[in-house]
């Protein structure tokens, strides 16, 4: 593969890097400061509980994104024990063609729904723009369809040695 | 439509990812249904509205940052300074450093990668068998499911809306169960090689435990804060992950920095994908809710059999088989929903159920063709599978008999929440 493609990879895994870090660091400060507010000031933010519970979705979302690249995601994973490699990666290129379908699907109706949002000025944590919070759906879902087609297509056209790059 | 379902299903023993498989199930659903695809963006993104969640990524977290650590070798040596005294005690430590590190890192796999690399050899060197080592260390890497705060649990406790802390105290006595069973068995195989390991020295404690001393107050912070309702189960969780992460990062400073954004990633790319089929599965679950699913099983099964006793029977043996195929956290969200109004019909109390299923799904980590326990301890200590297999049984058949135990004996699961 060209090194485009090459460095594309390597920054687009950064970039999850970078948001998991900074989710993941964000909501255990968040969560122990509402401890440590309501002990020992008996205060709060009211918006904290949502917002912890909005940056899991993001969590699961990005989570699940990275999990597509590092080829994670949960699978049945019978065959691949029992049958020949071309086999494997055969029934690959089908599995992963069809999750790619799937999520786009999937993404079409997240935009829709995020439009929608847009239209009728829904809002999170009090007067937020709920649409900003649920970007993250279609994005995902994109990225996600985007993947495994990736993954599809390399199965098809790398040699078993290319398997590194399969990942990029 | 039944050539959809068997279509899907193909697809996932081909080894579509079972999001995406769940996903269509349930677009397919709505699209029959007539209900708009939209739906299917808004109930994953409804896992926003779930109480608890955030437990599951922090727990996660806290578990891999100890797993990255020496903690794993801590732990061995203040089992091993507490228990290594009596005769066959490396046995116990395997079996209770085991169950202590999966409860806090959720059964994933990981305990044995990190304790079974330290426990195998010791054993081998300590004049076990080699047979007993292996079916030990493998089965030993999914035991500490029932203790808490085990992400297992967690996630019973938020699909089944269950209170969490009365889970956290059901699974304590069963969890005890397999372990005794485990550790009795252990006894009996190695009734001849009875060496202690060495006498029981005061001064060894002394030491492990003050080598221990930083992650010594972790079990009291997660189950003494939750037990005791100071704390509820996320906040525990948050505490628990930013302790973790201050005392082996910037304290004791073995995990370097510039790692420490890989571990986060690794730990979120495995709730990424629990939480992901989560989301799918609550959109197929309410679909088949609204399509009256579980009342027309009920029926179906109601017909089948009239008492409880039998039910339990007929839900054993459909837990072990679905715990051989699915793993854990799929069944728990695929399955848990549409059971949980059958098992009401027999009068299971919730509790008692999310311990069954959990205890029945244990026994999936080990059964072939896709327990995982058995890939992982054949990948990491390089023998073949069937030799893994062949070593495990022993201790499989040990802990059906627990689940069986464990099954029809409800007052074990609901006696110390005061449900019974």
């Amino acid at each position: 593969m060209s090194t485009f493609v090459k460095r594309l990879g390597a920054a687009g895994r950064i970039a999850e890097n970078v948001v998991l870090v900074f989710l993941l660091s964000g909501m255990m400060l968040l969560a122990v400061g509402q401890i440590v507010l309501r002990e020992l000031f008996d205060t709060g933010f009211v918006w904290a509980d949502e917002l912890v519970k909005l940056m899991v979705l993001w969590l699961a979302m990005v989570g699940s994104i990275a999990a597509g690249r590092d080829n994670r995601h949960i699978r049945i994973d019978l065959l691949s024990h029992v049958l020949p490699e071309r086999l494997v990666r055969m029934s690959r290129v089908l599995v992963d063609l069809f999750a790619a379908g799937v999520c786009a699907v999937i993404t079409w109706h997240a935009w829709r729904y995020l439009q929608l949002e847009i239209e009728f000025e829904d809002t999170v944590l009090i007067d937020t723009p709920a649409w900003i919070a649920h970007s993250i759906m279609p994005l995902a879902f994109a990225l996600l369809a985007y993947r495994f087609a990736v993954s599809a297509l390399a199965q098809l056209v790398l040699s078993p040695a290319g398997k590194d790059e399969a990942q990029t | 439509m039944i050539l959809f379902s068997v279509l899907l299903i193909l697809l996932a023993i081909l080894g579509a990812p079972l999001f995406a498989v769940i996903a269509t199930s349930a677009m397919l659903g709505f699209y029959r249904g007539e209900t708009d695809l939209m739906n299917m963006a808004l109930e994953v993104q409804s896992i926003a509205d779930l109480p608890f969640l955030a437990a599951i990524p922090l727990f996660t977290f806290a578990g891999y940052v100890l797993s990255e650590s020496n903690a794993p070798q801590r732990l061995v040596r203040v089992t091993n300074a507490l228990l290594g005294w009596m005769p066959g005690g490396l046995a116990l430590v395997c079996l209770a450093a085991c169950a202590f590190f999966t409860a806090f890192t959720g059964a994933s796999g990981v305990t044995i990668i990190a304790l079974g690399a330290i426990l195998y050899p010791a054993l081998k060197q300590d004049g076990y068998d080699d047979r007993f080592n292996l079916g030990l260390v493998t089965s030993s890497g999914s035991l500490g499911l029932l203790f808490a705060p085990s992400l297992p649990l967690i996630l019973y406790g938020v699909v089944a809306e269950v209170p969490i802390d009365s889970l956290f105290l059901a699974g304590i006595l069963p969890g005890l169960v397999m372990l005794a069973m485990l550790s009795g068995w252990s006894f009996w195989v190695n009734r001849h090689n009875r060496k202690p390991l060495a006498d029981f020295s005061i001064r060894e404690v002394g030491k492990a435990l003050r080598e221990a001393i930083w992650e010594l107050p972790l079990p009291f912070v997660v189950l003494g804060g939750i037990y005791s309702g100071f704390f509820a189960v996320s906040e525990a969780a948050a505490i628990t992950a930013l302790y973790v992460l201050i005392v082996e990062v910037l304290i004791l400073r073995e995990i370097p920095l510039r790692k420490l954004p890989e571990v986060m990633r690794q730990s979120m790319v495995l709730v990424g994908g629990i939480l992901i089929i989560l989301g799918v599965s609550l959109a197929s679950t309410n679909y088949m809710i609204g399509a009256g699913v579980p009342q027309l099983l009920f029926e179906y099964i109601q017909g089948l059999v009239s008492s409880p006793v039998t039910f339990l029977i007929l839900l054993l043996v459909f837990l072990l088989i679905l715990g051989a195929i699915l793993d854990i956290f799929s069944a728990i969200v695929l399955v848990v929903p549409l059971m949980l109004p059958i098992a009401a019909g027999y009068e299971i109390h919730p509790v008692h159920l999310g311990i069954v299923f959990l205890a029945a799904m244990q026994l999936g980590y080990l059964t072939p063709p896709v327990g995982l326990n058995l890939f992982i301890a054949s990948y990491r200590f390089e023998k073949p599978i069937m030799q893994v297999y062949a070593a495990t049984l022993p201790f499989l058949l040990i802990l059906l008999l627990s689940v069986v135990l464990i099954t029809f004996w409800p007052a074990l699961s609901l006696w110390l929440p005061g449900l019974e």
